[in-house]
Formats: structure tokens, C-alpha cells, sequence
């Protein structure tokens, strides 16, 4: 509980209602200072809503907002010390880069060498020197998200907050844009929040990972943790690919969890093995049918049946192939027990000394 | 409740919510709001069967059917010819298509009491039109047919308005697909774009009846103003006010607003009822 | 290809009906006028234009017309914006309300203002108090002329406004900028446009009002006559010549305001793209 304590930005027992619409459901978490955290979600989740109440932009029914220790319920949105970078970033579309990096400062009364120092100084940090006479249409979209940045930022706010970043951009400059903003954020060392509904986002931007589901907040952590750890049935799917297995009691050398039959699987949770391969572990859980094989460019997808359970397996380039039909062993390192909504993590027990680093 | 309490003077971020609809309703208040409770006032005051009396007379009731014929035919006539135009100026291209589209829009713009002397003088047994028709024994102005054609003046740009952009919308590749199918023009037009046009076309046919049911501008003019013969419902009502009758005035007024209220809300439903259907079918 | 030339006539068939309706129902008329007034000469025509009731009138017409385009433009801007940019109950009826003038008959719309400032009408004591007159005077006039091109600001910057979202206002006003700064800066150049836009139609509407002006005008000469009536007076009088002559110079003022309108709707596409 000491986590509590040194919130920056902490949400208690947050809900929101639009009409009959429960949109926050009991929300609360604490965000560390200069921590750079996801709000990962599917579409509906209220992530965004969560993220708009933490601006000001819109307010709880119910529950705290806590921003450096202080409740900010009753405290206009502009006087939050935030920076919000909108998901099509609304620049404002009749004014050049330069004056929509300054209307804030403007607005705030700077006097005009400082505003014009502080602009400059931004407009170069995002690399877009002699672009400040420019209009928003005429920038590409990662330039635009560029501006949004510099915009939010120029007043010096303590805590940025970002809604879907990258979901205007390019496939191609997104994963250009994801590293610098990134980088951006870690050299300014701004407590920042975005929310995605992309994982492969979240996971290489974010320090921390908040996962919402239906209002709720399903679990927090690093992107290791979640992944390695995930509480719920749901954050255990949302993340990477997943399948399901019944009967998981067939599995040799795995405890059982009372009361429950069915386990989520990952394909790196498995190790294939032909018969005459050399293999780590003696044991196997299993031996199957091999199902199909299909090439995903960097290794091979192998479906195997075992009983009803269908597994889902790599292999590499590299190790010797197998064809369908052919019978192989299944190693199982871990499972991920369902027990209603929670998660159990079961290890293989032939691995009780090792620690595994997947 | 709990929930009340949070709710204080930031609810809404963007500022001036409290001033702009304070002012919005003020105005609105003083220009629709009163003169309409007046009115509901004053009817409240009168007796039902004298209202049912008043508007049951000969006379009014012909002027109820003067207006309601004479604004139907002229509507179908724009509705025939609106499609027509839109589709001139949507589909085709030649000289001066920007002057037309832009001559659509002069009834808007022109007084209703010009368009009304001037198509009467046009029309009139003397006038450039009249007289042709006069060689036949045909009157047109202080006729039906001349208020006709003063609603078909005041009409043009309902339908006109409304088709336009449905037509400019529709993805050629409709018809295109027809046409690969070995669908001939004539076929093309009945089966894939009359079904996306019509919706709009029976909209504007619909404002355009409200406008022509209510006009009085244009038609008191070319009308002659014969009572069971060429006197229009709006005339009634004028001359019953220049009478101080306002019982009168107000009973075949609401009359005819009951009318309009309800081709607005059948033109809406219609809206309503196409666009659900319009979305259902993605 | 025979398509190609079944599709030739049609094009030619159908351009050739336009034509002649338009000629018959638009440009005819237009002629007429233009003919009229000038029967008896250029000189006549100038006496008529200048008689001193006709330049009254178009006083009158004027004043209306600025009022009815000040009052419906600070209403349709503030309508606009907060129907647009907030959420609150009661939307629906506030812009059916809105709307409502322009589906009333003008002449009932006239009716409604009788009965609410008339002589029977329970305001009328406290008007007859501070010695105001409505009904058969200026304000009458001008209130109708407000009624009937009520909603003409509002509807032309609505749809702008709904379209554009709330989001850069919503950025503003994070930022801490206040109301004037946020319409000014952010919101006034995105329905700049759509702004003159409705403020030409509402100015188009007004000048050229009949049927309510009329019910609550009185029709007195060199008082409470706006242009319109003053080309019925000289039209019953059976004084044409006058008549068509007046009716030129509202031809006239319809089609710069036309083309102003057209101008205006260009220029708004053109920064569009």
C-alpha cells in the first residue's frame, strides 16, 4: 500500500453514468510521478471516459479525482496543470503551428518574447523547424500529432494525457512516431496517460498497463506482470495470441486448482518436440497429432490435436520440421487455470527448480 | 442523492453555456414562445362548436379547397419538374448551368408580392402569356390555374433543393452495375435511381405544400379573390381580421395549421422512416 | 453506339424542358417587370423610384431588414452554439421551436402578433401603459419581419457547427481560454461562412416579407409601408406603371443579394478543400 501513497494521480471509487449507460464502474488506481501509463481497453470500455474525467473534460457522478494531492473534482479543467492531446488531435484548423503552440500562452497572458522563445524552442524539439507558418492541412498526419504534442505541452503542464495517439497515423509512421513519443516523454519526464485499445502499443510504450473491461478496471502493472500474471480471464485474452484447452486435469505433471476444468494457453506456453528430438525436459504432458502447419514469416504455426484440446505451438525455422499427421510430444511450461473470472497460474511442476524467462 | 452533489459549476468544460441559452431562450421567448401561448390562450377562450361553425361555412370551406387543390397540383407539377431539373443540373453539362442552378433560388429571393403583379400582369387577358391563351377562350389569371401557377413560381426550389444532392451522392457504380447487367437507361432509372431519389423528391413535395398552402403574397394578386371560386384560405383570414372578426380569423387559422403540423410530421416520419431504412440495409 | 445516342436525345429533351420551364416561370416574369417600369420612359421611371412615399418605404424596409438580421444573428449564434456544443434536455423541442416560424403561414403568423399585442390581447393594457404601439405601427412590422426569417442564422450554422465537433473547443478551453477568445479564435472562422451565408438569406427573406407585414402594417402610407406593400397599394390602385417600377428596385436588391449568396456559398467550398 506504500504505491498509494506516492500517487501523483489517483482516482477513487470512480463512476459515471451517461443515461442508464454505466460508464465507470468503481474505478480507482494510483499513477506514480513520471511514470508513462496505458489505459489499455477495448472500444467501450470507458477508457476514454476515464481519461476525459481526469482532464475535466467531463465529471464523475461519484468518486475523487486526486491530482499532486489534491482533489480536483471542483477544479476547472484548465486549472489541472495538464496537457491533453486530443485522438484527432483538434488543432485548431484556421491558425499556423505557431499559434496553436501558443494559444495557450496566449490565453495565459505570457508576454510575447517569452511565448515566442517557448515556441520556437518546441516547434524544434519536434523537428518541425520552418514548418510553423504552416496550417494543420497542410502537415501529415504524424506532424499533426507532432503539433497536438508541442500544443499540450507548451504551458508546462505536470500531466499529460493522451487519447489514442496514434489511432489517426499511418500503419507505417505509427511505429516510427510510438518510439519518439516514447523517447519524448522519458527525456521530459512528464507523468504521461494514454489510452489505446492497441496491445502491441501499450506493451512498447508503456511503463505501466491499466486494463478497463466494461467500466471496470481489470487489472494494473507493468506490461511484464500482466502478461506473465494476468488476474482475470480477460486481461489473460486481451494479451498476445491465446487459446483455450479443457479438461487441463489430463495434463501430466500439473497440479489442479478445485473446481475447474478449463486453462487459457499461449503458444510460447508450449514446446513441440519430435520423437526423436533431443529434448530439456523428459517429461511431456501429452502427445499429439500434428494438425496443420502454416508459415507466419519469422516461424512456423502448428496446430496439434490432443484429445478434444486443439494446441496452438511454434516451432522455428530452424529446428527440424514436422508435417501434418505426424505424432509429436507437447510440453506444457504454465496455464493459465480460468476459476469464473479469475486467473490461476499453474507451472509445470518438472520445472520446480528452474525459473523460467519467457 | 450523491450524484446531484458532484454535479457543480464545472459540469461543462467549454464555457457559456449559462449565457448562450439564457439569451437563446429570451429571444425565442419573445418571438415564439409568447405570441404562441397568446394563442393557445385566445383559442382556449373560444367555443368548440363556434369553431367547428365558423370553419364549416360554405364559403370557407371552398377556400379551404381552393387552397388545398390549387397547392397539391402545383406540387405534383414541381415534384415532376424538380426531378427533372436536379437531374439537368446534376447530370449533364452544358452553357449557363451555373446561371440556372442560381435561378432557382430567385423565388426564395424574390418578394412574393413582385412575383405576384408581375405573373399577373403576365398572365392577364392582356399580357404576354394571357393573351395567347385569350385567341382560345382560355383565362389563366382570376383562375384556378392562375394561382396554379403563381404556387408552381413560389414552388421550384422545394424539390429541386432536396433531389440535388441525393443525385450528386448516388454512387455511379449503381448504375454502372445495372447497365453491365444489360439494364437499358429507361430501366436503370426506374428501378435503381427513382428508388434513391423519390424519398427526398416526396420531402420536398411535402415543404413545398406547406409553403403553397400558406402562401398569400403571389396569389393574392393573379387570384381575383372570388369567394367559392378563386378566394384562398390566408385571404379568409386576412379579410376576417380587417373585419376585427378574430374568433373567425383564429378558427380557420388553426384550421390550417393543424394541416401543416400534420404534412411536417408526415414529411419527418417520412424522413425518419427512409433513413432507418437507408442504415438498416448496410 | 446506340446507348450513347438514345442518351444524347434524352439529355437534349430534357435540357430543352428545363429551359422553356424556366423561362415561362422565372425569366418571363423578370422580364415583365423590367418592361413595365420602363413603359412610359426612363424619366417616369425615375419619378416613380424617387416619389417620396417609395423612399419611406424603403426606409422602412431597410430598418426592418437590419433588424430582423441583427436579432436573428445574435440568436442564431447563441442558439447555435449552445445547441451544438452542449448536452442538455429539452434539445429536440428547443430547435423544433426554432424552426417553427417558417412552417406558419405568413398571414397567421401576422394573426398570432394581432393577438398578442392587439386590442384584445391581455398585454395590451400594459402596453397602452407605456404608450407602445405594436400592431399597425413600425415595431409590429419589424417583429413580424423577426418572426418570419427566425430560424435563417441558426439553420445555416448548425449543421456547420454539429459537423466540426466540440473538440478544438474543448482544447481551448482546457488551455484555459474564455468564452470570447474560444468563439473568436477557435469556432467564428470555421462558420464564417455559413454565417454571411445565413445572414444574406435572412436579409433576402426580410426585405421581400408580404403576408405578415401586411396583416400588422395598417397600410399606412409614408408610415407603416414597407416596399412590398407599397407595390400592392400602387398595384390595387391600378397605378402599374409605378408598381412594376418599385418592384424593379426589389428585383434588383433580390438579385445582388443572389449573387452575393452565391459568392459567398464558393468561396465557403473553395476553403473547404
Amino acid at each position: 500500500m506504500s504505491e498509494e501513497v506516492k500517487s501523483y494521480v489517483e482516482l477513487k471509487n470512480i463512476n459515471k453514468y451517461y443515461g442508464d449507460y454505466h460508464a465507470s464502474r468503481n474505478v480507482s488506481f494510483g499513477i506514480e510521478k513520471g511514470k508513462l501509463v496505458a489505459l489499455l481497453g477495448p472500444s467501450g470500455s470507458g477508457k476514454t471516459t476515464i481519461l476525459r474525467m481526469i482532464a475535466g473534460l467531463e465529471n464523475p457522478d461519484d468518486g475523487e479525482i486526486i491530482i499532486d494531492g489534491q482533489v480536483v473534482n471542483d477544479i476547472h479543467a484548465s486549472k489541472r496543470g495538464i496537457g491533453f492531446v486530443f485522438q484527432n488531435y483538434a488543432l485548431f484548423r484556421y491558425m499556423t503551428v505557431y499559434e496553436n503552440i501558443a494559444f495557450g500562452l496566449r490565453v495565459q497572458k505570457w508576454d510575447n518574447a517569452k511565448i515566442d522563445a517557448r515556441v520556437k524552442e518546441l516547434v524544434s524539439l519536434i523537428g518541425l523547424d520552418g514548418l510553423d507558418k504552416r496550417y494543420p492541412s497542410q502537415l501529415s498526419g504524424g506532424q499533426r500529432q507532432r503539433v497536438a504534442f508541442a500544443r499540450a505541452l507548451a504551458p508546462n503542464p505536470h500531466l499529460l494525457l493522451l487519447d489514442e495517439p496514434f489511432a489517426a497515423i499511418d500503419a507505417k509512421v505509427r511505429q516510427e512516431l510510438r518510439s519518439w513519443l516514447k523517447s519524448m516523454i522519458e527525456k521530459l519526464g512528464i507523468t504521461s496517460i494514454f489510452v489505446t485499445h492497441d496491445q502491441d502499443e501499450a506493451v512498447e510504450v508503456a511503463d505501466e498497463i491499466i486494463i478497463t473491461n466494461q467500466g471496470r478496471v481489470e487489472q494494473k502493472g507493468t506490461p511484464v506482470e500482466i502478461y506473465r500474471d494476468p488476474q482475470t480471464s480477460f486481461t489473460a485474452q486481451f494479451f498476445g495470441q491465446t487459446f483455450f484447452v479443457e479438461n487441463y486435469h489430463d495434463f501430466k505433471s500439473f497440479d489442479t486448482v478445485e473446481g475447474t476444468t478449463n486453462a487459457i494457453l499461449r503458444p510460447e506456453f508450449l514446446k513441440l518436440t519430435k520423437k526423436n528430438e533431443e529434448k530439456k525436459y523428459t517429461v511431456t504432458i501429452a502427445e499429439g497429432i500434428v494438425q496443420s502447419v502454416d508459415f507466419r514469416g519469422s516461424n512456423f504455426e502448428i496446430t496439434v490435436k490432443y484429445k478434444d484440446n486443439i494446441f496452438i505451438a511454434k516451432r522455428t525455422l530452424d529446428e527440424p520440421p514436422v508435417e501434418v499427421g505426424e505424432e509429436v510430444d507437447i510440453f506444457v511450461y504454465r496455464l493459465l487455470v480460468l476459476d469464473g473470472d479469475k486467473v490461476h497460474l499453474l507451472k509445470n511442476r518438472a520445472l520446480n527448480e528452474e525459473s523460467v524467462v519467457i | 442523492m450523491k450524484t446531484k452533489k458532484r454535479k457543480t459549476k464545472n459540469d461543462r468544460v467549454i464555457p457559456g453555456f449559462g449565457l448562450s441559452l439564457g439569451i437563446t431562450l429570451t429571444i425565442l421567448s419573445f418571438v415564439v414562445l409568447i405570441p404562441l401561448a397568446t394563442l393557445v390562450i385566445f383559442t382556449a377562450g373560444m367555443s368548440f362548436p363556434e369553431v367547428i361553425k365558423t370553419i364549416t361555412k360554405p364559403r370557407v370551406l371552398a377556400s379551404f379547397e381552393v387552397s388545398f387543390l390549387t397547392a397539391f397540383i402545383a406540387s405534383v407539377i414541381n415534384t415532376v419538374m424538380g426531378i427533372i431539373l436536379a437531374w439537368v443540373l446534376v447530370r449533364y453539362d452544358f452553357p449557363f448551368k451555373r446561371l440556372m442552378d442560381g435561378m432557382i433560388e430567385l423565388p426564395f429571393a424574390l418578394p412574393t408580392a413582385v412575383a405576384g403583379i408581375s405573373l399577373t400582369a403576365l398572365t392577364s387577358n392582356n399580357g404576354l402569356v394571357g393573351s395567347f391563351f385569350a385567341k382560345f377562350g382560355i383565362k389563366l389569371a382570376y383562375t384556378r390555374v392562375g394561382i396554379t401557377i403563381a404556387l408552381v413560381f413560389i414552388g421550384i426550389p422545394f424539390v429541386v433543393r432536396t433531389v440535388q444532392p441525393v443525385l450528386e451522392k448516388l454512387d455511379p457504380s449503381y448504375e454502372e452495375a445495372a447497365g453491365v447487367m444489360g439494364a437499358d437507361r429507361f430501366t436503370i432509372f426506374c428501378r435503381v435511381i427513382f428508388p434513391e431519389i423519390w424519398p427526398a423528391a416526396i420531402t420536398g413535395f411535402g415543404l413545398a405544400v406547406g409553403r403553397c398552402i400558406g402562401e398569400y403574397g403571389s396569389v393574392v394578386f393573379i387570384a381575383g379573390n372570388q369567394p367559392f371560386e378563386t378566394e384562398i384560405a390566408p385571404l379568409i383570414i386576412m379579410s376576417k381580421l380587417q373585419e376585427y372578426d378574430y374568433a373567425s380569423a383564429t378558427a380557420i387559422a388553426l384550421a390550417m395549421l393543424i394541416f401543416s403540423f400534420l404534412i411536417l410530421f408526415l414529411v419527418s416520419f417520412f424522413q425518419a422512416r427512409n433513413s432507418a431504412m437507408i442504415q438498416g440495409r448496410r | 453506339m446506340t446507348e450513347k445516342n438514345e442518351s444524347k436525345y434524352v439529355k437534349y429533351l430534357l435540357i430543352t424542358i428545363s429551359v422553356i420551364f424556366l423561362f415561362f416561370f422565372l425569366v418571363l416574369p423578370l422580364f415583365v417587370v423590367v418592361t413595365e417600369a420602363f413603359k412610359k420612359g426612363v424619366d417616369q421611371y425615375l419619378q416613380a423610384v424617387t416619389d417620396e412615399y417609395t423612399v419611406k418605404a424603403a426606409l422602412l424596409t431597410i430598418e426592418a431588414t437590419f433588424f430582423a438580421v441583427f436579432i436573428n444573428t445574435i440568436f442564431g449564434v447563441f442558439a447555435a452554439w449552445s445547441i451544438t456544443k452542449f448536452r442538455f434536455k429539452g434539445k429536440k423541442i428547443l430547435t423544433t421551436l426554432i424552426d417553427l416560424p417558417v412552417t406558419v403561414s405568413p398571414i397567421i403568423a401576422g394573426l398570432i402578433y394581432v393577438l398578442t399585442f392587439g386590442r384584445q390581447s391581455i398585454l395590451y393594457p400594459l402596453l397602452e401603459k407605456y404608450d407602445i404601439k405594436v400592431v399597425f405601427a413600425v415595431p409590429g412590422i419589424v417583429l413580424a419581419t423577426i418572426f418570419v426569417t427566425f430560424p435563417f442564422v441558426s439553420r445555416e450554422l448548425i449543421p456547420v457547427l454539429e459537423s466540426q465537433g466540440t473538440d478544438e473547443e474543448e482544447a481551448a478551453a482546457l488551455m484555459g481560454a474564455n468564452g470570447r477568445t474560444i468563439f473568436w479564435k477557435v469556432t467564428f472562422p470555421h462558420i464564417k461562412w455559413a454565417f454571411l451565408y445565413g445572414v444574406v438569406l435572412c436579409a433576402t427573406r426580410a426585405m421581400g416579407e408580404f403576408g405578415a407585414v401586411s396583416v400588422l402594417s395598417g397600410h399606412l402610407r409614408g408610415k407603416t409601408n414597407t416596399l412590398p406593400l407599397h407595390v400592392e397599394i400602387l398595384f390595387n390602385e391600378f397605378q402599374y406603371m409605378p408598381a412594376f417600377a418599385v418592384s424593379s428596385v426589389l428585383v434588383v436588391m433580390a438579385i445582388i443579394l443572389l449573387i452575393i449568396r452565391s459568392v459567398i456559398e464558393y468561396k465557403g467550398k473553395k476553403e473547404e478543400e
